[in-house]
């Protein structure tokens, strides 16, 4: 079936340097699309599925715009993601089209000038693109919100983060060691992709919580991975919150030079269980938290001079050394919401710092 | 069997950026530094650039910052522009 407005023709319809020039191959066998890769310098190193017309224009079917349609100018190579380019790379990294959307959706995000893509990507870093899911497109698509959901297993999850990250180095050109200027990288760099477990959350999703009403949603962070927090022993909320913040306290992160960036707080389905059965609300969790992730200030001075260039200004009028500093200031930039299965294992995700603040957009269906 | 394959790159959207001609004289040249932040950034590049001064025989340099992981404030780059002639920056981890 052709889509509407959507011919093999029109696919491959543009000029040189645009994804409609086609790329002649003997065959295509993981060695063949290996070597095309390599020599274009392209890929993120695992096999991909070729990208021929006609997996495109399946990508594509039903896509109510145009096809040619800039989504974002994709920095540093500054790339131009076309609705078209970017269906290239979802089929390369494996997608089906009903994940489409929120693919398109996420491209959207990265583009908006508080994510500050062109920073996120050429950092020294380790940060990647955290890819959250909410709303009734979970379901749709397949996202698994439940077991494992940060981890493999679910061809929605893996491909959608999978997507992002090769339209980033595809498209936006952020390669290790050229444009991508990460010292060690990090796994999260392959594919970070996740669902809310809207069903086991106590609290409105995480989306609404962000001022976005549509039944569903994407966020997407610059971050660093997961770092477990587990609980396994409490019948109280505090003392799982607790561990929570000593997790966050941490002098290595982005976080503690730079009050004032995210942190994003995952909880097990249990443990935000046990919160609401406290009478926590999710602003309380964050209050807590806000309270309780704190180092002395002689430990921030000795780390983390305010001359950096980063810190808040009124950190240089801090007086006194056993002050307690928050580790994220406002308690509001504590982003949490709820994933995963049974079990007392949360996470917490530092994020890269003030220098990117995390976008929350409407995924649009069709 | 032959098959035909997409691009995934795109095409790019801005041209790229040329390089602004050497000044050949460096006498009476005006010299700037933008210290983005970084570690010691300001150390080295400020006392590069008051080296140049001495020998130029110009004024002490005009020493300005900037966010290390944003672009320069359009403000910043003004001044720079009308009270400089070379400015030396571009100094990561």
């Amino acid at each position: 079936m052709t889509p509407q407005g959507t011919s093999q023709a029109d696919v491959a319809a543009a000029g040189v340097g645009d994804a409609g020039e086609l790329l002649d191959l003997s065959d295509e066998s993981p060695e063949t699309l290996y070597r095309m890769m390599s020599e274009n310098g392209w890929g993120d190193g695992l096999p991909v599925v070729a990208p021929t017309p006609s997996r495109v224009e399946g990508m594509l079917a039903g896509y109510p715009g145009s096809v040619d349609e800039v989504l974002a100018i994709l920095p540093p190579r500054f790339g131009s993601a076309t609705v078209r380019t970017v269906a290239v790379n979802a089929v390369m990294a494996g997608c089906t089209p009903d994940v489409f959307p929120v693919v398109v959706a996420a491209v959207r995000a990265l583009s908006h000038r508080e994510f500050n893509l062109r920073g996120v990507q050429a950092t020294t870093h380790s940060v990647a693109i955290m890819v959250a899911v909410h709303g009734d497109i979970i379901d749709q698509a397949g996202y698994n919100a439940g077991f494992g959901t940060f981890g493999p297993g679910c061809r929605a999850n893996a491909t959608t983060g999978r997507a992002i990250r090769l339209i980033l180095l595809n498209i936006g050109g952020g390669r290790p060691g050229d444009g991508d200027a990460s010292t060690q990288g990090q796994p999260a760099k392959y594919t970070y992709c996740f669902a809310e477990n809207t069903l086991a959350s106590p609290w409105p999703t995480y989306a609404r919580s962000r001022g976005v009403t549509s039944a569903s949603a994407v966020t997407v962070a610059g971050v660093e991975g997961p770092h477990n927090s587990h609980d396994m022993w409490s019948t109280r909320a505090a003392p799982i919150f607790e561990k929570i913040a000593s997790v966050m306290t941490t002098l290595g992160s982005n976080n503690a030079p730079m009050i004032g960036s995210e942190f994003f707080v995952v909880l097990c389905p249990e443990h935000a269980a046990q919160a609401a059965n406290d009478g926590w609300s999710r602003q309380d969790a964050q209050l807590f938290l806000y309270d309780h992730a704190r180092l002395p200030w002689r430990v921030w001075q000795r780390h983390h001079p305010t001359r950096f260039g980063l810190g808040a200004p009124w950190l240089a009028d801090i007086d006194d050394p056993d002050a307690l500093m928050p580790m994220v200031s406002p308690p509001e930039h504590i982003r949490i919401m709820v994933a995963g299965g049974p079990g007392k294992h949360s996470c917490v995700i530092p994020s890269w710092g003030i220098i990117s603040q995390s976008v929350t957009v409407p995924v649009e269906v069709w | 069997m032959s098959v035909q394959v997409m691009r995934p790159d795109g095409a790019i959207a801005e041209a790229g950026h040329t390089l602004a001609p050497a000044r050949r004289v460096l006498t009476g040249a005006r010299i700037g530094v933008l210290d983005n932040g970084k570690p010691n950034a300001g150390l080295l590049m400020t006392y590069v650039a008051e080296q140049l001064a001495e020998r130029a025989g110009s004024s002490k340099p005009l020493v300005l910052r900037k966010n290390a992981a944003h672009p320069a404030p359009d403000e910043v780059l003004d001044q720079l522009r009308s009270e400089v002639d070379l400015v030396i920056t571009g100094s990561a981890d």
